[in-house]
């Protein structure tokens, strides 16, 4: 079929777009290709990493209990807070300081103190910046979430993800450029806003996907053969190309008729991406996809899509291990109210092998050359016990996250909680510094990328944000 | 140098610089940059100096001048000798043209009468004309024929349907409540019904906005008036209850904070909220204004409430009265005799009904004579929350234990045992979340909830000799009640065995337990009732359940997500940098001070009921001389008509919205509204008359040269449907487009909540669902095919304006998508319906139906080839993905 108005190249194409809209989402969905063409697309300096990979643990995974090392809390379990005895925090009262129910181990060349209950994990502790320092504006899982993930407590605004698709597009014409993976225990606190194209325009938003969940309306319908698809797209490619020669000047139609055969492309290379099977035995064994532990299987499932997501280009990989609150803490996240030793002996082993088999292989494949791997959590834990319980309450004043990989320096640890963990003390930070860091390595101003919604032209950021120089290589 | 010095503070600044980072950081590594900052500023002062003088800088900000905030214009029409005639007449026309003319540019001619149709026809209804009715327009030789589409599409039903939509983006309406629990809100469509109600009566949208601010005021015992003030509560809002005071005081904070945004976002046109923390930074609103205005709503909470007239309120009171006082002396019958049991029991107040101790939380054993079993089952009798039911106890783990040197527990699943029982709760999202395979995972700490039957079955791998069970709810604590928040614990029991699981044999049970507390020890008591008191309580048991069931069974009053009033405790005060640990001096409930001239100002005091606050408010912004309120509507009307407003930031005439294209057409369509008595339906007959309107939306490419969006109207400019309008579309050209108006929604997802709410979106939508998308119970935060796709905004927020974009993740959706299918396969049954002849005859039908135009040859060939070769169905897919079917020119 020839048509003269599909026979514009794309170049030709793009510079023919009447709305500044069509341009940026023609422009996006070209990809690199056309890098630079529209602006926005390039980074605004060069950045050390091109792609992120975000690792997070919905439920506030204690920092008391993995990764932040607090010898004054071993010593005095069992005594009150000094200064805040039986202060009330988000769930109520509470009791005595309560040391780590397992102890910490001395791990790589930097020595770095971390959790017995990781012993995969303290095989890259030198190639991780640890920020200890965290803290978040809120006490509450899902506006938590968001914060983390979007630098503001209530829904409706963008994920960084979103803000980095926006800012930079994607890397493969066939894949969203940014994807969710959420845990076969279902959505985090907050759902789908935690990857939220919030009020930037629709195709920022994450596509979300998991091995055991494949990309939403990929497949062709019931009954509908490959034969009848190639027909039935090639009578709609001319009656659309009709529709548009009868009316030039609308980029928007050569835009929707660019967007199906692009569709049509991910049709092929979406399911190829998803088919773990193509991956050799001792990969799968390494990742354990098919351990016992269904949670662990599931997750290691996952943490393998991940990464040959980011082969394929994909620019920002959310992947939640663990999911929302249930009517019992335990089973479907890292919120260990009541039963921390119980809850975190099964949520420990699920993350700790999957993850690092993900990381050893990225560092195999050279890929953290690009992928800059981050790992977050909303908030931490009390070094409390909450009153008459084994397990502790909400922490907004102190956690710990992570970031290796591109531009990252390894073997860091920044800032710094008080003896016993309970809030950060010395270089303090927050998801607006986080974030501020994870653009600087895109190669992005934080302070520049803005968007004008509801009068103000808002940014990842806020209208804070400093970059943690300290974390970088 | 003081101008360095302002240079280095502002570079500091720059950096997004706070003081509260001051005190953590390293103060020598600031000072470095001080004085660093300071030299580059002299440099810089000196490379100025050299050069010109700087040129007079922009203002930076709005101030009470701000051309939005005047008073309306005393307009004049522009004189027009040079403007072709038709476009002199309407005073639309003429601002239009006469800016048209002053750039350069002249205006497009009148649509063909197919497009116009189309045009108006979706723009009034959402929905698109029959090809009957276009047919019948483009044939219509009446020199009124226009007009009269005009008025009928205005009087349509539809219309409310399609501007109540658009209201309802503009104060953010969602169905369920936010945040991280998002429970559904099941009651929330009565106020979508009001608003769609009050567009189509052409209510005049002054009351509109009193009834939203007051409507439970002003309409009291008026259901139809009450309930327009759920306005303020129908945003989201955090209700997960923080135990943290600070945390506490936030939340309520941010929800008051929703309310006030989304009235001077809706209304005014003013980000107010920008206020909260200090002075607007770019429009001249103190942050005291953004507390008189929080002052009308310090006494609202979100809530549902009982939305009915007092007669009908005293008629239900009266249909119930006799049944409860009949429910009160069967009730106290039952307390008497029972009193009377326990009395004589003497038990009631004992705890000594047993020799051994009661059942533990941490561990309860049971031991019995060695026996071999291939089944053991345990029957859950009573829970520490409930004498009378085992269901919905808790246990982490349950043991059973062979004898001897070495005992083995033989019940774990990694020894090959299975367990069966019901679950009581269910996740939904994941199936495993409370299930029984959690009590023989050989792990503690995650729990099966009991369900009914409350009866776990162990089947060991083979046949066992085996003399010990041991059950706990939590095995990790040390005491032996539960702890607070992981529910009951089991209290009675009983154990069997068996080899074939059909003949069961007891080998333990509670009943040499001491009860567990004080109502398992009443109940044992009860059961020393006589034969004769035990028939008497089983009596008044039913009769009271009979009249339980009656009372159930009567009509409820309706109730309707409107909120709750309270009146505030203190006066309100303003909180510095919007901290509510950081209150300030107090001000009064009072009109913001922006405005110049034209309209009163008000002040209550700080006593004032809470209810005259929000109606002194309300009346303000709906006051004929508030230029601003008006303004900000009648270009919402534009926008809508137009694709864009006259202001192209709906929500925001401030310093950081944009300007008016046609500063002395917006007044004018304010003065006309007033004429109009505030009613938008005058207003959108003066607007679809014009010539503006009417014109194509032919490209001419030295006309766009010139502007590009068609911001000065040389063409009208055209757009994509609107994500209701889509789906609407495809059920109308299917013939399955069920017109019902009003009521509660229907559901695009399957909601299941456990805890917090979870919308995972349905594969195959049913009929039920085939109504228009304005009846879609828009919960928030949830992600639904087809209209998700297509740009329905996230409603945590205001949506003014929506994005309108193009993603091959859109073009999935429509061709693989089960709904779509379903849509093609009732497009195919009309079109074989009424033509049984030919693939040709067939391709003529369908676009008819679809496009509401005949098709070119070529189309007619290709699709009649289609249709040979893959069937109708195949074609019918196609004509629902074309471009032309939701593209308007």
């Amino acid at each position: 079929m020839t048509n003269h108005a599909l026979d514009l190249n794309r170049r030709q194409f793009l510079s023919q777009m009447t709305t500044g809209f069509t341009g940026v989402a023609l422009a996006h969905l070209l990809g690199g290709e056309t890098a630079g063409a529209t602006g926005g697309r390039a980074p605004q300096y060069p950045g050390r990493a091109k792609q992120v990979l975000q690792i997070f643990c919905p439920g506030a995974a204690s920092h008391l209990d993995l990764w932040d090392y607090k010898p004054e809390l071993e010593k005095r379990d069992g005594e009150q807070l000094p200064g805040e005895e039986g202060f009330s925090s988000f769930q109520g009262v509470n009791g005595p300081l309560m040391r780590s129910p397992w102890p910490f181990r001395a791990a790589g060349a930097s020595g770095k103190m971390i959790s017995s209950m990781l012993p995969g994990m303290a095989r890259h502790v030198d190639d991780i910046a640890f920020l200890h320092s965290m803290t978040s504006r809120t006490n509450t899982h899902g506006p938590g979430c968001i914060f983390m993930n979007s630098c503001f407590t209530r829904e409706g605004f963008p994920a960084a993800g979103a803000w980095v698709s926006h800012a930079l597009g994607s890397l493969n014409d066939n894949l969203p450029a940014f994807v969710a993976i959420q845990d076969v225990r279902g959505e985090p606190p907050n759902g789908k806003a935690n990857w939220s194209n919030g009020f930037l325009p629709a195709q920022h938003q994450a596509v979300a996907m998991a091995a055991h969940q494949p990309l939403r309306n990929l497949a062709l319908p019931e009954g509908v053969g490959l034969g009848e698809e190639r027909d039935t797209r090639d009578f709609l490619a001319l009656i659309n190309g009709r529709h548009a020669e009868r009316h030039p000047g609308e980029g928007e139609l050569r835009a929707r008729i660019q967007a199906y055969e692009l569709a049509a492309r991910m049709q092929l290379s979406a399911p190829r991406v998803a088919d773990l099977s193509l991956e050799p035995a001792y990969c799968q064994e390494a990742y354990g996809t098919r351990d016992s532990n269904r949670l662990k299987a599931a997750y290691g499932r996952n943490c393998l899509f991940a990464r040959r997501l980011l082969e394929q280009g994909v620019r920002y990989v959310s992947l939640y291990c663990a999911s929302r609150a249930s009517s019992v803490d335990g089973l479907l996240n890292w919120d260990a109210h009541r039963t921390l030793k119980a809850d975190y002996e099964r949520h420990c082993p699920v993350f700790d092998g999957p993850t690092a088999a993900l990381l050893d292989d990225l560092k195999q494949r050279g890929m953290l050359d690009d992928v800059l791997v981050l790992w977050t959590t909303e908030f931490g834990r009390m070094p409390t016990r909450q009153a008459s319980t084994q397990g502790r309450d909400h922490n907004p004043d102190a956690f710990t996250c992570w970031m290796m990989g591109a531009g990252v320096r390894g073997g860091v640890s920044y800032g710094n909680t008080d003896e016993f963990g309970r809030r950060s003390v010395e270089d303090v930070c927050s998801a607006y510094d986080f974030y501020a860091t994870v653009m600087h390595l895109l190669g992005l101003d934080h302070q520049k990328v803005t968007y004008y919604h509801n009068g103000a032209d808002r940014r990842l950021t806020d209208v804070h944000g400093h970059v943690i120089r300290e974390v970088l290589s | 140098m003081p101008g360095a010095s302002v240079i280095c503070l502002i570079w500091l600044f720059s950096d997004g610089f706070d003081w509260a980072r001051v005190g953590a950081m390293n103060h020598a590594k600031y000072w470095f940059r001080y004085l660093c900052s300071c030299l580059a500023g002299l440099i810089l002062l000196d490379v100025a100096a050299d050069g010109a003088a700087p040129e007079e800088t922009e203002a930076r900000r709005s101030d009470r001048d701000w051309w939005s905030l005047q008073v309306l214009s005393d307009v004049s029409l522009p004189d027009l000798p040079d403007a072709p005639p038709a476009w002199r007449s309407n005073p639309i026309d003429r601002y239009v043209i006469a800016r048209l003319i002053a750039e350069g540019l002249e205006p497009n001619p009148p649509a063909d009468r197919r497009a116009l149709i189309r045009r108006i026809a979706y723009d009034l209804t959402g929905l698109p004309p029959t090809p009957e009715e276009v047919a019948a327009f483009v044939h219509d030789s009446d020199a009124r024929a226009y007009e009269k589409l005009v008025d009928r599409l205005l009087s349509s039903p539809h219309y409310g349907e399609r501007w109540g939509r658009h209201w309802l983006d503009v104060i953010r309406f969602g169905e369920s409540r936010g945040f991280e629990r998002n429970e559904i809100v099941r009651d929330a469509w009565p106020f979508r019904d009001y608003v769609i109600d009050s567009f189509n009566q052409d209510k005049p949208f002054d009351d509109f906005i009193v009834e939203h601010l007051a409507g439970d005021v002003i309409g009291r015992d008026r259901p139809d008036v009450e309930i327009g003030s759920a306005f303020m509560t129908i945003g989201p809002y955090d209700d997960v209850g923080n135990q943290d005071a600070v945390a506490a005081a936030n939340t309520r904070a941010a929800t008051v904070d929703d309310m006030v945004t989304a009235t001077s976002g809706a209304f005014l046109g003013l980000t107010i909220n920008c206020a909260r923390c200090h002075d607007h930074k770019f429009d001249p609103i103190p942050t005291e204004d953004y507390y008189r205005l929080k002052a009308a709503f310090d006494g609202v909470s979100h809530g549902s409430r009982v939305l009915a007239t007092r007669a009908e309120r005293e008629h239900l009171d009266a249909l119930k009265g006799p049944m409860l006082q009949k429910r009160e002396a069967l009730a106290k019958a039952r307390s008497a005799l029972e009193k009377e049991i326990l009395d004589r029991s003497g038990a009631a107040a004992s705890m000594d009904l047993g020799q051994r101790p009661p059942p533990s939380a941490s561990r309860t054993e049971e031991q019995w004579v060695p026996v071999e079993a291939r089944y053991v089952r345990m029957s859950v009798l009573s829970q520490s929350d409930n004498p009378g039911s085992g269901v919905g106890a808790r246990m982490d783990e349950f043991e059973v234990w062979t004898g001897g040197d070495a005992p083995r527990n033989v019940a774990l699943a990694s020894g090959g045992a299975g367990v069966s029982g019901v679950a009581g709760a269910e996740a939904k999202d994941f199936d495993g979340a409370y299930s029984v395979e959690l009590v023989n995972d050989g792990k503690y700490g995650a729990r099966w909830f009991v369900g009914n039957p409350p009866v776990l079955t162990v089947t060991l791998p083979r046949i066992e000799t085996i003399e010990r069970a041991v059950f706990s709810h939590d095995r990790m604590t040390e005491s032996n009640s539960p702890i607070a928040g992981l529910g009951p614990m089991v209290t009675e029991y009983e154990i069997e065995v068996s080899m074939d699981g059909v003949s069961w044999m007891k080998v333990a049970d509670s009943t040499g337990r001491r009860p567990y507390n004080a109502a398992l020890a009443r109940r044992r008591a009860l059961r020393t009732a006589t034969g004769g008191e035990q028939v008497e309580l089983d009596r008044l048991e039913m009769e009271i359940a009979a009249v339980d069931a009656g009372i159930r069974k009567m009509p409820a009053l309706p109730t309707a997500w409107m909120g709750n009033y309270h009146q505030p405790d203190g006066p309100t005060r303003v909180f510095h940098g919007g901290d509510p640990m950081k209150p300030g001096a107090p001000v009064l409930p009072a009109s913001l001070q922006v405005f110049q001239g034209g309209l009163d100002s008000y002040e209550l005091p700080a006593d004032a009921p809470e209810g005259e606050r929000r109606l002194a408010l309300a009346r303000w912004i709906a006051n004929d001389g508030n230029a601003l309120t008006l303004r900000v509507l009648v270009n919402r009307v534009w926008h809508y008509h137009f694709g864009t407003g006259i202001v192209d930031t709906p929500s925001d005439f401030g310093f950081l919205g944009g300007r008016p294209t046609h500063p002395e057409l917006l007044d004018w369509l304010a003065h006309r509204l007033l004429q109009h008595g505030w009613r938008l339906k005058d207003l959108h007959r003066d607007i679809l008359l014009s010539q503006t309107y009417r014109q194509s939306s032919g490209f001419r490419a030295e006309a766009a040269q010139k502007d590009a969006d068609s911001r000065l109207l040389w063409r009208f400019p055209s757009r994509r449907l609107s994500a209701e309008e889509a789906r609407d579309t495809l059920l109308a050209v299917a013939g399955k487009l069920d017109k019902r108006q009003g009521g509660p929604g229907f559901r695009l997802y399957e909601y299941k909540q456990d805890n917090v709410a979870t919308y995972v979106p349905l594969d195959r939508p049913g009929p039920e669902t085939y109504r228009r998308a304005v009846y879609h119970h828009n919960a928030r935060a949830s992600v639904v095919d087809i209209l998700s796709d297509l740009d329905l905004p996230d409603n945590a927020f205001a949506a003014p304006h929506r994005a309108s974009t193009t993603t091959p993740l859109q073009t999935l959706t429509l061709l693989n998508n089960r709904f779509v299918i379903d849509m093609a396969e009732g497009l195919c049954e009309r079109v074989s319906a009424s033509v049984p002849g030919s693939p040709e005859e067939s391709v003529r039908r369908a676009y008819s139906l679809a496009f509401q135009r005949e098709p070119e040859d070529v189309e007619v060939m290709a699709g009649a080839t289609l249709i040979t070769t893959h069937g109708l169905r195949a074609f019918c897919r196609a004509v629902l993905n074309a471009n032309e079917l939701i593209y308007l020119e």
